[in-house]
């Protein structure tokens, strides 16, 4: 390939990877700042606290990426992680993760169901799904912080192995299998497919409603995975975690490029779209800019992002 | 033959009957739990209750009319949230130095210009889809939000604070003509001027077609980008009279207070019957889903659930309707 071949692809990837450039972005504008942001510690810190997030998003993708989405995960979220913690006190600790794991899967497959198999608006389905996961969250614990009495439990997340966080190795082991399931097996490619025409899909042979009808099982299974995660890494159940983590998460997805549309992105784009914010609060918290002034410049920076990915969706429409 | 013809009739009736439970869901629901709490609890029905059920029904219902139009529209708005916020601190901070008529003011065209920023946004960036419209609005709603927080410093403003006369924003929050609460009248006002809106002109019928089919709206001549902006502006003008409704009630103002309202809003909109695909609907039947969800809570009150079961029987009643909901249209 020439030089300007691969200039030209580097600049495609580029304007297709908009959550790179935002990255790139803030790392050249660390450099000029006189914060320890590229210590070694700082960096890993930073992945330890998107790393829930990160696996939650991982979940979400296999939704979106079939044509859905799924607000339910912050409910999911939240009553899979007090589930734990409550399971705790009368069976062994990885009796307990399982069961809250399996409660996370039968809640994405009654969403499966739901919006598979009846076929209706995934969106407002899952929101709803949320809001009474939400609300069992909250009778479970009365609306007060649930400690953990398991020492053991709270050094799953904690814990670190050589130097790495715990819950960074999690992060790329799940990151790894997603990354596997979406890209290397046929149920991931019939995820695509499904993505990019349902309806091509079902006439090619594919069992359409099976394979979407898993993504939410899978993303049910991330989403209570992280819920455990959280209750071990601030060691109580807390049901307020839940409001606003379903939006955020599948808004970084979109980040990352995964099209609502369905059937374009991928697993590591969607963990690149929610680093961002993880890299984005960071570097805030670094540079000394109070929280309300952080509210701000996150909203500024959703709404530039999903402005520029909503424009050049219309350039290409227009193009066609 | 004549035991056939019988058979049919019956058949006839069964299917009207089914039909009419089918189109009419809510108005089954409500009454069925009217009833229910009526039994169980008498209080219910007593005079002080229905007033402040009819408080309760205010705020969300303003919010929930502006909404429908979005909806229709084939749209959603997540900021309201955010308008609701920003128009709530800057309001009341501003009774004391301008006096009311001007804050008033001040914050209807707050909530206008947040809501063609909104429109601003989608237009130019050429969103055609809920989803696209969904997460810009939602990072225009933390915008908002922020602005209110930083406005505000965090702090809640307080009705007593304030020395200035401030007879239209008490009248609002508890005042009463006749039998009905003033905020009640003026959900009625503004229910007739909407209805006639959607129903009677030509800007509220194309708002339909845009919803129906954009491509279809745009060739036959209908100003699909005038639709969208009207929406936006009418879903921000109304969540900014929501806003006001809701702290001139509770006499404070948070910088926090519109928490909620953006799910609660979508939520009786589409149990009202209005489908998120666009295109059908009515302010009529929203105002029967907001009938529901404030219902449900006050029934629930009274029958002694505790305030987070009361989020949980929400979903439930979310998924249920959106559920049955497309069993009809299939």
């Amino acid at each position: 390939m020439s030089q300007s071949g691969i200039i030209t692809s580097i600049y495609k990837a580029l304007t297709k990877q908009k959550a790179l450039i935002a990255l790139l972005a803030m790392m050249i504008g660390m450099l000029f700042s006189k914060t320890n942001f590229y210590s070694a510690y700082n960096i890993l810190d930073m992945l330890n606290s998107s790393s829930i997030l990160m696996i939650l998003a991982y979940g979400v993708t296999f939704t979106i990426i079939s044509g859905g989405c799924d607000l339910s995960i912050g409910g999911n979220l939240v009553v899979a992680g007090i589930l734990a913690i409550k399971l705790l006190d009368v069976m062994p600790m990885w009796l307990a993760v399982m069961i809250a794991i399996l409660f996370g899967a039968v809640v994405g497959f009654v969403n499966g169901f739901l919006v598979v198999h009846q076929k209706t608006e995934p969106f407002i389905i899952t929101l709803g799904m949320g809001l009474l996961l939400t609300g069992i969250a909250q009778q479970l614990t009365d609306a007060h912080p649930l400690p953990a009495k398991n020492p053991d439990f709270m050094m799953i997340s904690n814990g670190d192995f050589h130097g790495i966080p715990n819950l960074v190795i999690i992060m790329l082991t799940c990151l790894a299998i997603s990354f596997w399931i979406m890209r290397y097996t046929q149920f991931g490619r019939n995820l695509y497919a499904i993505g990019g025409d349902y309806e091509v899909a079902r006439y090619s042979g594919i069992d359409v409603i099976r394979t979407k009808w898993m993504g939410f099982v899978l993303s049910g299974i991330a989403a209570s995975l992280a819920g455990v995660l959280l209750s071990s890494k601030l060691n109580t159940g807390s049901p307020v975690y839940g409001e606003t983590t379903a939006l955020v998460v599948n808004c970084g997805v979109v980040v990352g490029g995964t099209s609502f549309a369905g059937g374009i992105g991928g697993i590591p784009q969607s963990g690149l779209g929610l680093l961002v914010f993880g890299m984005l609060d960071n570097v805030m918290n670094m540079l000394g800019i109070t929280s309300y002034y952080q509210v701000l410049l996150k909203g500024v920076a959703i709404v530039t992002i999903i402005w520029l990915d909503c424009f050049a969706n219309k350039r290409k429409r227009e193009a066609v | 033959m004549v035991g056939r013809s019988e058979m049919q009739e019956k058949k006839q009736i069964v299917k009207s009957a089914r039909s009419i439970l089918k189109n009419y869901l809510v108005l089954v629901m409500i009454a069925f739990l009217v009833l229910i709490t009526a039994i169980v609890e008498p209080k219910f029905l007593s005079g002080s209750n229905l007033v402040n059920i009819m408080r309760q029904f205010g705020p969300l219902v303003m919010v929930s009319l502006g909404m429908t139009f979005v909806i229709i529209g084939g749209f959603i708005d997540l900021s309201v949230a955010g308008t609701i916020n920003l128009v709530a601190v800057v309001t009341i901070s501003l009774i004391q130095p301008l006096g009311q008529v001007p804050a008033l003011l001040i914050g209807l065209l707050l909530g206008i210009v947040c809501g063609a920023l909104n429109s601003v946004l989608i237009l130019t960036s050429g969103a055609l889809t809920q989803a696209e419209a969904l997460f810009l609005t939602f990072g225009m709603s933390t915008i908002y939000s922020a602005f209110a927080l930083l406005y505000s410093h965090g702090s809640t403003m307080h009705f007593w604070d304030i020395s200035a006369s401030k007879s239209i924003f008490e009248a609002i929050g508890s005042g009463n003509i006749g039998f009905f609460s003033v905020s009640f009248v003026l959900f009625l006002i503004f229910l007739g001027i909407l209805w006639i809106f959607q129903s009677k002109t030509a800007e509220g019928r194309a708002i339909y077609l845009t919803g129906g089919n954009k491509t279809a709206a745009r060739l036959s001549g209908i100003g699909i980008y005038r639709s969208i902006v009207e929406i936006y502006v009418i879903c921000g003008f109304m969540a900014a009279v929501g806003a006001i409704v809701l702290f001139s009630r509770i006499t404070t103002a948070a910088p926090v207070i519109g928490a909620g309202y953006e799910t609660s809003a979508i939520l009786a909109v589409v149990v009202g019957g209005t489908t998120l695909k666009g295109g059908n609907g009515s302010v009529l039947r929203t105002v029967m889903g907001v009938l529901l969800v404030v219902l449900i809570s006050n029934c629930l009150d009274l029958l002694g659930v505790s305030s987070y079961m009361q989020y949980a029987v929400k979903g439930a009643i979310l998924m249920l309707a959106i559920w049955l909901d497309n069993r009809k249209q299939a």
